[in-house]
């Protein structure tokens, strides 16, 4: 309840406390110029139903990678970030052709070859040709910004404003302690089809990020900044396109409005990975390479200590 | 059929051979060799006490930095035992790790946590202190050698007062002096005292300060009472702390407190030939103090 009467003094308003709905849509009123008719959610319940007989989606992470704050003016919104994009490929490891062991890689000297150890390894910042400025970690860890746990909400935009080529990665929020905020703040956002613009540090980074709603969830996808991407006006082929024919346009917008079509994400498949994941099944009918790994020589010392600990634990 | 290292403990021991300790080239593989060593004498001093953790993943001098862990972290295995206490500024329950076994000790070990810090109090009543905790710092150019001295002088006051005080060096550049009593005053009280030998302290020795706006001033050592408080710790014996040489906070014998004693000659190399353990029979002699 706190973060409603917050939510309401920021909008400068002061609204009486009664029903969540009525609050609901005076708080929807001011966030944006929508007829508000609150209704009960039905499709919901259907969409879940949707879900559960596909399956085709990423496994949910049991994990978060982050929690703090949504904050927009002086109201919070307590939420924890879960990863919601997954990477998935082929990944193979490399072994050694004669004895199957696997490999690693080392840090060369590349004047005398010879393996760096990591005590021995500084970053240095080339500032021209062969010339370095070196840096140590602790300088280094000095100049990052601290995570100071808040996603912080600086206005509202329309959410397709957004080009996605801005698009950097999606994150799921769940609400922490407090429901109602995040309830609150996922329909209003919902009904206006609105994003919250702002920014986030995550790990060590700040980033421009834009919190909307996906599937009845918070999400916030971080953007990238535009020295990141490309303007492709950059492109010189591009400068001098010649303005087609009206016959041509009118063949290519024909042509366009019959292969229209609705989306449908699961019609695409990663046939590479598809085709390895069989070659895989079907090798795996045959030999396999089992690899006895020599056991650490550290290994060795800890099991003597181990077993004399133990012993002295027992007699006590 | 041989015997492997997973038959001797629950934990999965990773990357024994990077580096922890870049001067002298200790491996986290010697690090939890040390700590399995030392557990005998570690483990009944920090049984049933939550734990704060400092970790080192990539060593003292690593790529990433270190960092202070109260709460038991995401993948802590169920074995390990906890401690659910609520945190009134942070508003929030942690999860802190109770360690009573030796595979715990392993387990914080390969998490690089050089550092384990311990509060003054048990779990079943962490409001009521177990120890009276004296930090004996010195402020540069007063050396570890000076608070020796200090902590002599502190030693005969606890003595005349029929209490029984325990040392132990704290790896750095202090000393740290605690007394076992049995857990019935509160931390207020515990720390008033403290902080009363503190000022008598002063009276005797030009060198001792006793207030903490006076723990800059240059050559003086500070007798820190403020430690003596609910969830405040101090590093356990025998734990490594996290300077070039491996250094250990060393628990001593009355006797090895003197001029010249320097915390570089107690190390992770060092400290496990020490025969003895001047802190075996600490709970066992527990003070019993009336306190206004």
């Amino acid at each position: 309840m706190l973060f409603f009467s917050l939510a309401l003094l920021i909008f400068g308003k002061r609204l009486n406390l009664r029903t969540p709905n009525s609050l609901l849509e005076r708080i929807l009123a001011v966030f944006g110029e929508v007829n508000v008719v609150l209704e009960k959610q039905e499709t919901q319940q259907e969409e879940a139903e949707e879900t559960e007989s596909e399956k085709t989606s990423a496994a949910a992470p049991s994990r978060s990678i982050w929690s703090g704050n949504i904050t927009i003016g002086l109201v919070n919104v307590p939420v924890k970030l879960f990863s919601m994009i997954y990477d998935k490929g082929v990944t193979f490891h490399f072994l050694h052709k004669v004895d199957g062991q696997p490999l690693k890689y080392v840090k060369m000297c590349t004047k005398d070859d010879k393996i760096v150890p990591w005590d021995e390894v500084v970053r240095g910042y080339e500032v021209a040709k062969n010339d370095y400025i070196v840096f140590d970690q602790k300088e280094l860890n000095a100049a990052k910004p601290e995570s100071d746990r808040r996603i912080r909400i600086s206005k509202f935009v329309d959410y397709f404003s957004v080009d996605p080529v801005y698009f950097d990665r999606t994150y799921a929020l769940l609400p922490e302690k407090s429901k109602d905020a995040y309830g609150l703040l996922l329909k209003a956002l919902e009904k206006t089809n609105k994003a919250g613009a702002g920014r986030i540090t995550l790990r060590t980074k700040e980033y421009p990020a834009l919190l909307h709603t996906y599937k009845g969830a918070l999400v916030l996808t971080t953007l990238r900044y535009v020295y990141d991407v490309v303007d492709p006006a950059d492109f010189e082929p591009l400068h001098k396109l010649e303005a087609p024919t009206k016959a041509e346009l009118d063949l290519a917008v024909k042509i366009v409005t019959d292969l229209s079509g609705e989306f449908d994400i699961t019609e695409f498949e990663d046939t590479y990975m598809k085709r390895v994941q069989e070659m895989v099944k079907q090798k795996s009918k045959g030999e396999k390479i089992h690899i006895e790994r020599p056991p650490e020589v550290e290994a060795k010392g800890l099991m003597v200590a181990l077993r004399e600990t133990l012993k002295q634990l027992e007699t006590k | 059929m041989t015997e492997k290292l997973k038959d001797l403990t629950k934990v999965d021991l990773k990357n024994l051979d990077k580096i922890f300790y870049p001067k002298n080239k200790v491996t986290k593989g010697q690090v939890v060799e040390y700590y399995i060593r030392m557990a005998p004498k570690i483990l009944p001093i920090i049984r049933d006490r939550p734990l704060v953790l400092t970790r080192y993943p990539d060593g003292i001098e690593g790529d990433k930095v270190s960092f202070f862990e109260k709460n038991a972290p995401e993948g802590t295995p169920k074995w390990v035992k906890t401690k659910v206490i609520y945190s009134t500024t942070s508003k929030r329950d942690v999860y802190y790790i109770v360690c009573n076994d030796l595979d715990t000790l392993i387990w914080l070990a390969n998490l690089a946590a050089l550092e384990i810090h311990m509060p003054f109090s048990k779990v079943d009543a962490l409001d009521k202190p177990d120890l009276l905790f004296f930090d004996v710092d010195p402020e540069p150019p007063a050396t570890l050698s000076d608070a020796a001295e200090v902590a002599l002088l502190l030693k005969d006051k606890l003595l005349d007062l029929g209490l029984t005080p325990f040392v132990k060096t704290s790896g750095k550049k202090g000393l740290h002096v605690v007394i076992p009593i049995e857990p019935e005053h509160t931390f207020e009280k515990a720390r008033a005292f403290v902080h009363k030998i503190g000022v008598e302290l002063t009276k005797e020795s030009d060198m001792v300060v006793s207030e903490f706006k006076d723990t800059k001033k240059p050559g003086k050592v500070f007798a820190d009472y403020l430690q003596n408080s609910p969830m405040r710790t101090m590093v356990v014996p025998y734990s490594l702390r996290p300077t070039p040489d491996a250094t250990v906070s060393t628990p001593l014998d009355w006797s090895e407190v003197k001029k010249g004693l320097s915390p570089t000659d107690y190390t992770i190399s060092t400290v496990v030939k020490r025969t003895g353990n001047p802190w075996k029979n600490l709970f066992e002699k527990k003070c019993r103090l009336s306190l206004s």
